[in-house]
């Protein structure tokens, strides 16, 4: 009887998972370390995810890791879930120089990974056939801004301001490029290794140099030292170029004697008109008492995505892959393809946006189509 | 020209906060010959406790330092009475094995309590400057290092005219001859980490208008307190005041010259050449 029970549990507890029909995701991100207050927004957007994909029918079984903002980590976080959790796709991580050591090790494990946010144009330009990226990359980051930039001025000059992180280096390269497309001169190119205390003399040579824009690639910290100390050396160009990052969160923009008129790059805002957008942004403002940065919407879209096709693909990550490829979505992020074009690999074609920090709050000014304030240009000054 | 003095300025005035690092560091080598490496975990502990006293007792930072350098010293202090005082006599891997450990636990502890979420301590006069022959001085830098070259006077007096400032020298020069003369070198060693620990707590509290607070920010600091002791010879208070200061314009120099990418370089480069001229460093005595 003892023997006939205990074969009868065994039974049960081997067949129930195939009822619950679980998805089980993988999520990367940057829980701990410098990049997580960014890393808490990816949360975030994938915790309102779950509850729709629920909603849906589609029951996640989410494996979380944190990358603490290593890619050593990242990578042993990847490999245990391909190999040992068996996951049907993986989701993250949130910087760059994490999904780009990842990348590779999904091509390896043939696990699909889909990077949510991480930006650095070369990661989907390595003809990696398991690698999707939803964001737009660091040159959309740079073609925007000179876009913009040129639509509202005659700027000749630039300088350049980059942290020495993949993402940083990346952002820096590309604006390199698209200026001298454009006609812009750059006077100037600055690398630094985040966390010092002290940009003053950099800065000061760039003023010495008088150009008409300055360009920055930085996270969130270093962003605010930066103004900051322009503000103290009295750097005053026609605008001031954030690519996205740093110069996007609330905490930069609640800095009002330093980050108004200031313009970011930005993959996504609370009030842009794609389906869903300001439901989310509504629902995230509720839900966790905050403004959503772009960020959290690329991470609720993504997880979303991977939700939906890995359950149509019944957990097996090479169907989940080609249903990757083939589909097409439209959400709060706006329309999803992912494309093989000029040299990317499974790249959806996003479009972005410029933001300006007006009164403390992040305003959408380009392009024209999705503006909801007029952009302030040239940069006013500083306020004593 | 205008550059090369704005630098320059910048510079010292950066480097009255390293000074005031090193030789929290230097004073610690010297009484004990314990190398802290939970040096910068106290800075670190500084900025929060600034932060907090700003944050919810809105007292400005720069006034606060009043709450926390006793505060710190008395952490210090026990710190040395209940770990340090245990391996004075052990082998120096195990002393670094633990300062190091302390550090994580302290920093951990930290991200525990407050998240590893940045914190930004602004003051009204977090970016203001005053302009100079056209060179921008940094309003609340050229406060800390008001505060910073008080205090640094104020421990030279200290150590030079007090019983007890003579009597930490002493334990410094020999441990053996002070215990014999009938200096109680227990306390002292007690006075002396209160003292490294509230200089270092100092130093946080006076960058944290101008810098930002996340749990493991003193890492980097307690490498640089490193360095700057180092080159100042160990255990030398005039030796760390300087190399500080030369830290802080070779940084500061070094980012407009060789480009901001090459400045660590820079320090590194100086710092190889002192160790190679003068293995002591600047100020110190070579102990053979």
């Amino acid at each position: 009887m003892r023997r006939f029970l205990v074969s009868l549990t065994l039974i049960c507890l081997l067949v129930t998972p195939a009822f619950a029909a679980k998805v089980k995701i993988g999520f990367v991100n940057s829980m701990t370390g410098p990049e997580a207050p960014i890393g808490e927004n990816l949360t975030n957007g994938v915790t309102l995810a779950l509850e729709d994909l629920k909603k849906k029918g589609i029951d996640v079984d989410l494996i979380k890791e944190d990358d603490t903002g290593k890619p050593e980590k990242s990578m042993a976080a990847f490999e245990k879930m391909a190999t040992r959790d068996k996951v049907a796709g993986v989701v993250g991580p949130y910087s760059s120089k994490c999904a780009n050591a990842i990348a590779k090790l999904s091509e390896k494990y043939k696990i699909p990974l889909l990077i949510p946010v991480a930006s650095k144009d070369e990661i989907t330009k390595q003809n990696l056939k398991w690698v999707f990226r939803l964001s737009a990359t660091t040159y959309d980051y740079a073609t925007i801004l000179l876009d913009m930039a040129t639509s509202l001025g005659k700027p000749k000059t630039m300088a350049i301001i980059n942290e020495n992180t993949d993402f940083g280096t990346s952002g820096a390269k590309s604006a390199n490029l698209y200026a001298a497309k454009k006609g812009i001169t750059i006077v100037a190119e600055e690398s630094y290794a985040p966390g010092s205390p002290d940009y003053r003399s950099t800065l000061a040579s760039i003023k010495s140099k008088n150009p008409d824009l300055v360009f920055m690639v930085s996270y969130v910290a270093d962003s605010i030292l930066l103004m900051r100390q322009s503000r103290e050396i009295g750097l005053s160009p026609q605008a001031f170029l954030g690519a996205g990052a740093g110069f996007a969160t609330q905490a930069f923009a609640k800095e009002q004697d330093i980050s108004n008129n200031i313009f970011s790059s930005t993959q996504w805002t609370g009030d842009v008109n794609w389906p869903g957008a300001k439901d989310f942004a509504a629902r995230y403002r509720t839900r966790f008492g905050k403004e959503p940065t772009y960020h959290a919407a690329t991470a609720y879209e993504s997880m979303m995505i991977m939700g939906q096709t890995a359950s149509q693909a019944k957990s097996d990550p090479k169907r989940t892959r080609d249903l990757l490829k083939s589909g097409k979505w439209n959400g709060i992020m706006g329309e999803v393809k992912f494309l093989d074009y000029l040299g990317y690999t499974n790249q959806n074609r996003h479009q972005m946006l410029v933001e300006q920090i007006q009164g403390g709050v992040h305003e959408t000014i380009y392009p024209p189509k999705y503006v909801s304030k007029k952009p302030v240009y040239p940069f006013p000054g500083w306020t004593k | 020209m205008e550059i090369f003095f704005q630098s320059l300025i910048s510079g010292i005035l950066i480097g009255g906060v390293y000074a005031l690092i090193g030789i929290g560091l230097t004073i610690i080598f010297g009484v004990m010959r314990v190398i802290n490496f939970a040096h910068g975990e106290l800075l670190m502990l500084g900025m929060y406790a600034t932060y907090f006293l700003h944050a919810v007792f809105h007292i400005d930072p720069f006034v606060s330092i009043v709450i926390t350098i006793p505060l710190m010293f008395l952490y210090g202090a026990i710190l040395q009475k209940i770990f340090i005082n245990r391996i004075l006599d052990a082998l120096p891997q195990n002393q670094i094995l633990l300062t190091i450990g302390l550090g994580l636990i302290m920093s951990n502890a930290v991200m525990l309590a407050f998240t590893s979420d940045y914190k930004i301590l602004t003051t009204t006069y977090s970016s203001s400057s005053v302009t100079l022959f056209g060179i921008s001085l940094s309003t609340p830098l050229m406060i800390s290092f008001a505060i910073t070259a008080v205090i640094t006077a104020a421990l030279y007096w200290f150590l030079l005219k007090t019983d007890t400032g003579q009597a930490i020298r002493a334990t410094a020069q020999d441990r053996e001859a002070a215990r014999l003369m009938g200096i109680n070198v227990k306390r002292m060693s007690i006075i002396a980490f209160g003292l490294g620990s509230a200089l270092a707590a100092t130093a946080g509290a006076l960058i944290s208008p101008t810098y930002y607070i996340f749990p493991q920010v003193g890492s980097a600091f307690t490498l640089k307190a490193f360095v700057i002791t180092v080159l100042g010879g160990m255990g030398s208070v005039v030796g760390a005041t300087l190399g500080g200061v030369l830290i802080g314009v070779a940084e500061s120099t070094g980012g407009v010259y060789f480009g901001s990418g090459w400045k660590e370089v820079v320090v590194f480069v100086l710092f190889l050449l002192v160790l190679l001229f003068k293995p002591a460093g600047l100020f110190g005595k070579s102990r053979t």
